[in-house]
């Protein structure tokens, strides 16, 4: 019951995270304390399984595997979704990157086609701006 | 020539078959049309170039929002563009219909005119399309807010002010969500305007499928996250 309550916790700790709209430093930090618990978590298990088995019992789970499974996939699907989220952020750079090349070579191919007047060939377009590109790493 | 102040945006991906005659007739209406071509696979690129059109091409396959986004750039830093039309590339759209939207833009009334399928008649939208749609409106907070009856209709017109505080993020489909909830935001007086959309046998192969709305679904819930 109580494995229960502490899992639907975390599940629902995750999607109040990638629902938050702020990423900011702190919340950088979190994550990095977060992955150095669990870490010394697994450090703890592996060296004196019977906390793990002792904690499980705590919370209601038969065998201390069970809750590392648990907890495994709980890690999982927020690495999953964090990565997820970064490879839309790559994803935006690429587009203004793409965008900002393809606008610059249509000026100087449509100017040759006779459909553009030379005098409106301004090649420094890339006015979209990506609002959210602080510097980011996991 | 009318129309000089209007620049009509098509994002063209794999529609060779079609795009030529589109472009032609979008001219007779507007003079200043820009073709995105979104890295076509077939011969759109070279279709488009037979034309008097602008091309603009995507090295790569971004979608039709980026491509949207690209037109609206490369309108942007034209001189003398006032207007800003989005227009679809399978010709599903009639350019008379937008340019009675140009025409509500000009007379001042909105800042953003949308078009849409079910202001008047609706019997040329197939009936499960409808159902989805109205689905679609019903279940998007923004649309309700602001009374939209369509809110997934790609025939829009912009003021210049319009056109540049939007950026579009959304690459995929999930765009035109994303605009009707900028335009919700914003101060921009937005209009309504009935509009006929073809619904030929060659749109239908072209149009969004309804299971593409799961991944409209997934794509704004997780937007500037991460």
């Amino acid at each position: 019951m109580l494995a229960q309550i502490v899992l639907l916790i975390a599940v629902a700790g995750i999607l109040l995270y990638f629902v938050s709209r702020r990423h900011n430093v702190r919340m950088q930090a979190g994550k990095r304390i977060a992955l150095f618990l669990f870490l010394a978590l697994n450090v703890d298990a592996v060296l004196f399984p019977q906390h793990l088995t002792w904690l499980a019992h705590f919370l209601g789970i038969g065998r201390g595997a069970d809750l590392l499974l648990y907890l495994t996939v709980v890690a999982f699907v927020f690495g999953m979704l964090n990565t997820y989220l970064r490879f839309r952020g790559t994803n935006a750079q690429i587009t203004e990157l793409a965008r900002t090349l393809a606008i610059r070579e249509a000026e100087l191919v449509n100017h040759q086609r006779g459909v553009l007047a030379s005098a409106d060939v301004h090649t420094t377009v890339a006015s979209t701006n990506i609002t959210d590109q602080e510097h980011r790493s996991t | 020539m009318a129309n000089e102040d209007v620049w009509v945006v098509i994002p063209v991906y794999n529609e060779e078959r079609v795009i030529a005659d589109v472009v032609e007739h979008v001219r007779e209406t507007f003079p200043n049309v820009v073709c995105v071509d979104d890295g076509s696979a077939d011969q759109s690129a070279a279709r488009i170039a037979g034309t008097r059109a602008h091309l603009v091409r995507h090295p790569i396959n971004l979608g039709q929002g980026a491509a949207l986004q690209t037109g609206l750039s490369y309108a942007l830093a034209r001189p003398g563009a006032k207007y800003f039309v989005t227009f679809d590339a399978d010709g599903q759209h009639r350019p008379e219909d937008a340019e009675r939207m140009v025409e509500v833009a000009r007379s001042g009334e909105a800042d953003a005119v949308l078009g849409s399928r079910f202001l008047e008649q609706a019997q040329s939208v197939p009936w499960l399309k409808r159902a989805v749609l109205r689905l679609v409106v019903a279940m998007s907070p923004t649309a309700r807010k602001m009374q939209l009856t369509d809110a997934h209709n790609g025939l829009r017109v912009f003021s210049r002010r319009v056109a540049e505080r939007l950026h579009i993020s959304m690459n995929g489909m999930a765009h035109a969500s994303e605009i009707v909830s900028f335009l919700a935001k914003s101060d921009f007086r937005v209009e309504e305007v009935p509009v006929t959309i073809l619904y030929t046998d060659y749109s239908k192969t072209k149009g969004q499928s309804l299971v593409n709305g799961v991944n409209i679904l997934f794509d704004l819930s997780l937007r500037d996250r991460g």
